[in-house]
């Protein structure tokens, strides 16, 4: 038993802090209810039932961390907490503050504001004299025709607030900058986004040519625990930067592997996150030496983590829950199989008018689940403007060449009807 | 070995419960999901679980986890403690009109 919950009878409670446009709720929300905790609930919108119980699900304005902690510090003085978890980039920076404002476990606010912002990210890890990409922060209102002779080439502009690959786009010369920044910026005076903070800046680095790799871990007491790392075996070389395929264990040498995971815990030092989980993106060039892309307070997004198993089936949403709540784990090893996750890219604007091929698909040996998260009706829009995919396809085997190669083959069986726009 | 029977053959115990988590959609959870276009259809309930189905602006709906788990199930286990659990059949993939879409942004 924690030494919080000393004394206290009932079960833990936990406060959930989830976007109503997560593709997680699922998941955190079954760990929650088979750890058998009190859950409280807050989204950033209001829930059908917030009027039956108002006292567990909760509406809280997640951008504004100041009233979020007056509103949970009243709720937690009738009954405390024992742990916030935030779901998603989203509530990183709120949970935090209320975290930290009742005295929870927590990393510092300070210190996930600078994972959210990837150029203060960027300045932290550069100063820190980790391998960092050459980089140059603009402002929205810049003159794009003289930005484009200030940098080298090629190069990667990106907003420096958004996450799934939204808004980044490679140049390989002036005129492809131009264009770029002008995407860029319009998709950061979109509504819903204009006006956060940040929404003014675009950074631009220089291009890191390599393979990448995502490694998913858990920082205990500073300490961080590798859950796993998934190759990426699409290249990801621009325009844009569409993520695809995820396939874990890595087929990375040993010596590469080692090396990420030593990246990401100095990264982790350097940004001082000391608790809970995190996603790096790392760019391994052909020497196999690790530079960080970045480093997200938080797990693995969309549905990948369905990929993940660990002990006796644990999912990672239970791995998390147990880590705030200072419940027992019994191992963070990973499940032997190898796994993996295709995310479905939206090929083109438009409609989605139908899908064809599941059963097909889901006939591929080693597929376990064909997941389509877009529904028909929708306005599909791709990458770099949108955030959204088509739907996940997950695959276990015996070898990650074969999960790799199943995955590739239910994708090409999918076939998506769009009806341009 | 379990009874295989058909709606239409259920005992009476199960008759009467079905009436009452019916009751329950009609008088409470139906009219809380409407203000986000949704709607619940009772498929059954068996032994002590009923199985549903979320339509409307519930069906594929970001959030329809929070409304199953911490509204549905919740007031179906308060009002009718006989039901002990509750199986949302829904295709959510299927959902025409889901209120919250999900992001990876």
């Amino acid at each position: 038993m924690s030494e919080r919950r000393r004394g206290r009878a009932g079960p833990p409670r936990l406060l959930l802090l989830v976007p109503t446009t997560t593709y997680r709720t699922e998941a955190f929300v079954e760990a929650a209810t088979a750890l058998g905790v009190d859950l409280v609930i807050a989204s950033d919108r209001p829930s059908t039932f917030s009027d039956a119980y108002p006292e567990s699900l909760l509406t809280l304005d997640f951008a504004n961390s100041g009233k979020a902690v007056e509103v949970i510090a009243d709720l937690a003085r009738q009954r405390p907490f024992d742990a916030v978890v935030p779901v998603d980039d989203l509530t990183t920076e709120v949970g935090a503050a209320i975290a930290e404002a009742l005295g929870l476990r927590t990393n510092a606010p300070a210190a996930i504001a600078r994972t959210r912002n990837k150029h203060r990210m960027r300045e932290a890890l550069a100063r820190a004299g980790l391998p960092s990409p050459s980089y140059r922060l603009f402002r929205t209102d810049d003159d794009p025709e003289t930005a484009a002779q200030s940098v080298p080439y090629p190069c990667v502009l990106k907003p420096t607030i958004l996450s799934a690959s939204r808004g980044v786009i490679r140049a390989d010369g002036p005129a492809a900058f131009v264009t770029a920044f002008g995407r860029v910026a319009a998709i950061l005076r979109d509504p819903e986004v204009a006006g956060q903070p940040g929404s003014e800046e675009i950074l631009v680095e220089g291009f890191m040519a390599g393979r990448e790799v995502a490694l998913e871990g858990l920082l205990r007491a500073g300490v961080l625990e590798v859950l796993a790392l998934f190759d990426k075996p699409d290249p990801l070389d621009g325009p844009f930067f569409e993520e695809t395929l995820y396939v874990t264990p890595s087929r990375l040498p040993l010596e590469a592997q080692t090396a990420i995971a030593a990246a990401t815990a100095a990264a982790a030092r350097v940004l001082d996150l000391r608790g809970g989980p995190v996603h790096a993106e790392v760019r391994v060039d052909a020497g196999g030496r690790p530079r960080l892309v970045e480093l997200a307070a938080r797990s693995i997004g969309g549905l990948c983590s369905r990929t993940l198993r660990f002990g006796t089936g644990m999912s990672l949403e239970e791995v998390i829950l147990r880590d705030a709540l200072d419940l027992p784990i019994a191992t963070l090893e990973r499940e032997r199989p190898a796994a993996g996750v295709m995310m479905l890219p939206i090929p083109r604007a438009g409609v989605l008018e139908g899908v064809e091929g599941q059963a097909e698909a889901l006939a591929v040996p080693g597929i376990e689940a064909v997941t389509l998260t877009a529904h028909v009706g929708q306005t599909l829009v791709p990458l770099p403007e949108g955030s959204r995919y088509l739907g996940f396809v997950f695959a276990r085997g015996d070898a990650p060449a074969g999960v790799e190669a199943a995955l590739r083959e239910a994708h090409r069986r999918l076939a998506f009807r769009i009806r341009p726009t | 070995m379990a009874e295989d029977r058909g709606p239409d053959d259920q005992s009476g115990s199960e008759a009467a419960l079905k009436d009452r988590v019916q009751e329950l959609l009609d008088a409470a959870i139906n009219p809380a999901v409407a203000g986000h276009g949704g709607y619940i259809e009772l498929i059954d309930v068996k032994d002590s679980t009923a199985y549903i189905r979320m339509m409307g602006g519930c069906q594929g709906c970001g959030a329809a986890d929070i409304t199953l788990k911490a509204g549905i199930e919740r007031m179906i286990f308060e009002e009718i403690p006989e039901i002990t659990e509750v199986l949302d059949t829904t295709d959510h993939a299927a959902g025409d009109n889901p209120y919250y879409a999900p992001s990876k942004g």
